[in-house]
């Protein structure tokens, strides 16, 4: 109960800073422009989303090695972290966000949400 | 944050006819040209991988099973696969973008580039490189 409790707390300070990157920086969402940012390594962060699927995951995060970019397992579903961002997932299926502001982290979401 | 797609990198190409081959980064064009409006590189690769030899085969055995057929190919980044793998063959003065427009130069720039990664196969460095990706 502990932990889950704390993972909230930290998803908090995510969640926050999220909806901060969304709003003031730069971003960009899904896959193949995630893929694009960090081959002309204008990416900062990615955020990979927990409904990623493995191959893509790990595809990404190569990529991430290769460039030396972080990469964030977020732990939670696109949509929340949509959610927590502030904006509505349109039709996106999965969604790789990456911050490309200097302060601001670039998230990288992949995630293949499946939208109840 | 490091770009990673420069010259002497090893890449696996995804797809066309030389899907699943792995190849050489010798120029990239990042911001890409006229022709090509995207981000593309020049690649050389190998269409056949060398056998593998064994300590059995005589001298005409292994001067056959090392033989590397090459191609040389200008490559969209979103067909290549970049690795963490690198290879240092020089091959900037033969292989350029030129090299692509008649038949007859391309097969001379095949051949210098056969050699070179003949020679390269044969002092067992890279072997990586030289391995057929299997899928």
């Amino acid at each position: 109960m502990v932990a889950a409790k704390k993972t909230e707390e930290t998803h908090e300070s995510i969640n926050n800073r999220l909806a901060l990157v969304m709003k003031s920086g730069k971003y960009t969402l899904g896959y193949k422009t995630v893929l694009k940012s960090l081959r002309s390594s204008k990416g900062k962060l990615i955020i990979i989303a927990n409904n990623c699927p493995p191959l893509r995951k790990s595809e990404i995060e190569y990529y991430a090695m290769l460039c030396i970019v972080g990469v964030h397992h977020y732990n939670g579903k696109l949509q929340k972290q949509l959610e927590a961002a502030g904006t509505f997932p349109p039709s996106f299926l999965h969604s790789f966000l990456c911050r490309l502001g200097l302060g601001v982290i670039c998230f990288s979401k992949s995630l293949k949400s499946y939208i109840p | 944050m490091v770009k990673f797609l420069k010259p002497n990198k090893a890449v696996i190409v995804l797809q066309g006819r030389y899907a699943g081959r792995k190849a050489v980064i010798v120029k990239s064009f990042d911001d890409g040209t006229r022709d090509r409006p995207y981000g593309h590189c020049l690649v050389a690769g190998i269409k056949k991988y060398p056998s593998k030899v064994i300590l059995k085969d005589s001298a005409k055995k292994t001067v056959k099973k090392s033989r590397v057929k090459c191609f040389v190919k200008l490559v969209n980044y979103q067909h290549l696969m970049p690795t963490r793998y690198t290879l240092d063959v020089d091959l900037k003065d033969t292989v350029t973008v030129d090299a692509l427009q008649t038949k007859d130069k391309k097969v001379a720039t095949c051949k210098t580039i056969k050699q070179r990664l003949e020679e390269r196969f044969k002092t067992g460095k890279n072997r990586w490189f030289f391995t057929k990706l299997r899928f």
